[in-house]
């Protein structure tokens, strides 16, 4: 398969249209009322203008392709102390907009190729990538822990590799590996099961889907992942009829949605295969009314969209061929792929959940700091990032925060105990599950 | 400072300076005593991302960066480094466009925007005080709640208003109240000396920052001077009403001179928050780069003029007063219309703190990374020569003539600029831009014209000119302020 990835260096020219106006610094929008907050996770941890939003990596991938900035220990660790979460990237409107975080991850795979990155902890993802195909030095078989209530109520869920069935369950490695946010596909396949669905997992033979190392600069690992996924989904489809591959990782979906795309044999790999995130899936049942609830959730809480699940998965749209504007301006955006509405949909049907909102969400929202390597490199800064949101969250009066990425419920969850406060992530599923019958 | 310094060309013109010196150490342990381990560095790459600009300034790395969180720490660090003779160019943003904070001489550069208090507002006595880090979309933001504004200028809404509002910086309500220096009510100040003093009321009593005057103005001494005489650390601003009915005038016409005919004639009726006119080329959103002949049918200048009205009885008086000297300009046989404005373009420049405009949509998004100006400040009726000869001189070298005029508050004197877009990728163009900016230059201030915010190149060409008494001032007052010459060194060109 061959692979679309852009180096740094075929970068430069598009790196060069960034005026350093420093617009991506905050989050604004004129309103009426005008709304304005940091945007910026690393750049509120570390204040100086090169951690800061956009702006500041551009610099130093300038730098890099200029030969100003030789790689030192201080470098490589600073193109790290970043989440890649593009709030930085919705603030910009200059023609290299649709490829800031793509800049920073080309950054990243020159300092992988360059053999000075990722930092040491991060280094352990790649090698438990290639040791157990997850990046958390998880043996195959603890995969399958989190489905053992289902064996012990005696409704045990597929082998899709030794039954067929037209849904495949991707559970993702922080779902299945992570011990606090096995609750997600729990509540998923209980879900799953509630409404009838005929589904199944990959269990032990699961493969990362490679999103981490991506956004860790170490594109071979990825490209290796990424081929034997692509395989294995052509050849679920073929023997075993999948038809849609439905994930409750918003990591793994913007892997699928976005990264995969990049091979030239994408489009012959997944033909006949949809791939959904679980919040999109359950909203498609819930308005051919096949999804119903009949529990009430007295709960106030507030949503946090997930970079990954929200903004990474806008469209941009480039005049290509110069045939609008001039070749390779950014035209448009459209945000019809990004999971702002459905969750919040579905969370407004639940009977008794009272809704409140934050002040930054949607594209604005703030990342809650675990993204891009950071959780694994630098986890103190990703709890207390995680903080800022919780604190932000229960500003609205919320008691709980609800989202659709294991990795948020992971990190606001500690980010949450680092502040000693008694808010709780849930994933939407969670809450779903307690209101279906 | 002994500092042996070498030099090498890199890409895109820039320069680094790698400083080696025996005192970098103990001066890097010393502002880290000062501010805290984790807010004072000199680590390469964080200096290379404050040594360059959107403009043609050539970029240069300063040898420190220092963040500071409270006044004290800037006395400190102002002590320290006027006893060592090290420079210190203040920041907040560095979205000047003129190379403001690219440190001529490197040494400390003094990043203000965590400080980033609103102070005080007071919606009864209609004024703020903020702290330099502010930003315009944060401070739009905060005003908002009380139906309040301040004069907004087409900046990134991440800049900081008081660094625009201490360097004179132009809002949307010029036409109305001036600039928005002249919106200022009181300073505090650390001195290069590291003493902490205060101008205006809040000087007298500590909690009154409602005016600078009627004492000495001194204020003047920190407005206009690049960050070369102290670090204001709180500023007073006078803030107003957002009245609720707006209504903006646009018309359009073929030559220059019915432009100039048209704002003077509605300038002396005081009816306008923002009186401005755009050649075809800014009307675009961006500027054609390189230059791109208008179509032939096309106005070549455009006006919008914002007007607030408390009533509707106040709007129809504003509308009928426009009506009037439309009517009046028509008869005179100018080209006057009234128009259909483009409409990004009226919106980046009346929706203001603007992304748009902000993020340099307009002006750079074709042209690639780089943005100058020459102009500013310059007599009305010297408006429509000027542009005559601009014209030719950035067509001459194939950029597009983008500019724009506006006039200030009731008085025939106002903005006159062409911004100027290029590829910052690329020596030559950047080149070709500073030398078509700096002829515009010479051709404004020999029509009058000053321009503020200069970059050096500007503040040499304006000395060349400068009265011998007016030199004499200022290098005494920088002298009395700054003996060692260590703020913003070489910005002033004097
Ligand atoms: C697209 C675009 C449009 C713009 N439009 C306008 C406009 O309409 N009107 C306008 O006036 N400007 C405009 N600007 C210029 C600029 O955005 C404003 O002047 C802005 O507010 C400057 O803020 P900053 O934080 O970038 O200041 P900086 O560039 O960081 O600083 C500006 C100057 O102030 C000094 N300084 C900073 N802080 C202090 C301090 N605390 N004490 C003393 N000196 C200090 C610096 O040394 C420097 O000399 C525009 C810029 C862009 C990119
Ligand atoms: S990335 Fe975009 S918004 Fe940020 S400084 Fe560059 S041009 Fe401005
Ligand atoms: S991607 Fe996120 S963390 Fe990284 S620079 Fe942009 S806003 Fe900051």
């Amino acid at each position: 398969m061959k692979w679309n990835i852009p180096s740094l260096e075929e970068l430069e020219d598009i790196l060069w249209r960034c005026t350093a106006c420093g617009t991506c610094k905050e989050a604004y929008d004129y309103g009426p009322p005008p709304f304005s907050a940091p945007i910026c996770p690393a750049g509120e941890e570390f204040g100086f203008e090169g951690f800061l939003s956009s702006k500041g990596k551009i610099a130093y991938a300038r730098g890099i392709l200029s030969g100003e900035l030789q790689w030192n220990d201080a470098l490589v660790d600073a193109i790290y102390r970043c989440n890649i979460c593009g709030g930085c990237q919705s603030q910009c409107q200059l023609d290299h907009k649709p490829f800031i975080p793509e800049i920073i991850e080309a950054m990243r795979r020159k300092a992988v190729t360059d053999g000075v990155g990722p930092m040491p902890k991060q280094k352990v993802i790649a090698q438990s990538l290639s040791s157990y195909d997850n990046p958390y030095q998880g043996p195959r078989r603890v995969r399958l822990d989190w489905t053992r209530p289902f064996k012990k109520e005696g409704k045990p869920i597929k082998n899709i590799l030794e039954e067929p069935a037209p849904i495949l369950y991707y559970v993702g490695c922080t779902g299945g590996y992570n011990i606090p946010v096995r609750t997600v596909p729990q509540a998923t396949a209980s879900i799953f099961h509630k409404l009838g669905l005929d589904f199944g997992i990959l269990g032990e033979q699961e493969v990362c889907c490679g999103s981490t190392a991506m956004r860790l600069g170490d594109a071979e690992a990825f490209q290796r992942i990424a081929e034997s996924n692509l395989e294995m989904f052509r050849k679920l489809h073929e023997e075993k009829g999948v038809k849609t591959i439905v994930t409750s990782c918003a990591g793994c979906y913007r892997a699928f949605m976005k990264d995969y795309p990049m091979a030239d044999e994408y489009g012959r790999m997944m033909e006949g295969i949809r791939v959904t995130h679980i919040t999109q899936f359950l909203h498609d049942l819930f308005q051919m009314g096949q999804l119903k609830f009949s529990e009430s959730l007295p709960w106030k809480v507030t949503y946090h969209d997930p970079c990954h699940a929200g903004r990474h998965l806008t469209k941009y749209i480039i005049d290509k061929e110069g045939t609008q504007l001039w070749a390779g301006a950014y035209v448009n955006l459209d945000e019809k792929d990004c999971l702002y509405d459905i969750p919040r949909e579905l969370l407004k049907a639940i009977p008794g959940i009272d809704l409140r909102e934050m002040r930054r969400i949607r594209s604005n929202s703030y990342c809650c700091g675990g993204g891009g390597g950071v959780m694994t490199g630098y986890n103190d800064w990703a709890q207390r990032n995680a903080g800022l949101r919780i604190q932000e969250g229960m500003e609205t009066g919320a008691d709980h925060m609800v989202s659709i990425c294991p990795f948020c419920h992971y990190n606001l969850n500690q980010g949450a105990q680092g502040i000693g406060s008694k808010m709780k992530l849930f994933d939407l599923t969670e809450l779903i599950d307690k209101a279906i019958a | 400072m002994t500092a042996k310094k070498e030099d090498k060309k890199g890409k895109g013109g820039k320069v680094v300076k790698a400083l080696r010196t025996d005192k970098k150490e103990r001066i890097l342990k010393e502002l880290k005593t000062i501010v805290g381990e984790k807010n004072a560095t000199a680590e390469e790459h964080i200096l290379y991302a404050y040594s360059y600009d959107m403009s043609f300034v050539t970029p240069k790395l300063p040898d420190y960066v220092v963040m500071a969180h409270t006044v004290e720490e800037i006395q400190k660090l102002m002590k320290f480094s006027n006893k060592e003779k090290i420079p210190v160019v203040p920041y907040t943003s560095g979205t000047n466009i003129g190379g403001l904070c690219i440190p001529e001489r490197g040494g400390i550069i003094l990043d203000l925007k965590k400080m980033n208090k609103i102070v005080k507002l007071d919606p009864e006595a209609l004024y703020a005080v903020i702290e330099p880090g502010v930003s315009h979309g944060q401070l739009a933001n905060a005003l908002y709640k009380y139906n309040l504004r301040f004069g907004w200028p087409v900046g990134p809404p991440s800049s900081s208003v008081s660094s625009c509002a201490i360097s004179h910086g132009i809002g949307h309500m010029n036409a109305r109240y001036g600039l928005n220096s002249q919106e200022i009510t009181s300073m505090e100040v650390v001195l290069p000396t590291g003493e902490l003093v205060r101008v205006g009321s809040c000087a007298i009593n500590s909690d009154a920052w409602h005016s600078c005057l009627p004492m000495p103005q001194m204020d003047g001494l920190f407005k206009g001077w690049l960050g070369s005489t102290g670090i204001v650390t709180k500023l007073g601003i006078a803030i107003h009403h957002i009245p609720p009915l707006l209504k903006i005038f646009t018309v359009s016409c073929d030559h220059v001179d019915d432009m100039y005919s048209y704002m003077l004639n509605l300038s002396n009726y005081e009816i306008c928050d923002d009186l401005t006119a755009v050649s075809w080329w800014l009307s675009q959103v961006p500027i054609p780069y390189p230059y791109k002949p208008k179509p032939e049918d096309a106005p070549e200048w455009f006006s919008y003029a914002t007007t607030f009205s408390f009533t509707e009885k106040e709007k129809e008086a504003r509308t009928e007063i426009w009506e009037k000297v439309v009517n009046e300009e028509k008869n005179k046989g100018t080209s006057i219309q009234v128009t259909h404005y483009p409409e990004e373009a009226l919106k980046a420049r009346t929706q203001l703190p603007s992304q748009i405009v902000g993020s340099t949509k307009n002006y750079c998004k074709m042209g690639g990374a780089g943005i100058s100006w020459p102009g500013t400040f310059t007599p009305a009726n010297r408006w429509a020569p000027i542009y005559k000869e601009w014209k030719k001189i950035m067509i001459g070298r194939n950029l597009s003539p983008s500019i724009r005029m506006s006039m200030y508050r009731g008085v025939h004197y106002g903005m006159l600029r062409a911004m100027t877009p290029f590829n910052k990728k690329n020596p030559k163009e950047t080149e070709n831009a500073r030398q078509a900016i700096v002829e515009c230059l010479k051709v404004d201030l020999d029509n009058g014209g000053m321009p503020y915010k200069p970059p050096v190149d500007f503040a040499a060409e304006i000395n060349k000119r400068a009265h011998p008494g007016y030199l004499m001032l200022m290098k005494r007052l920088k002298k009395f302020l700054d003996p060692n010459d260590i703020m913003n060194p070489g910005k002033l060109g004097i």
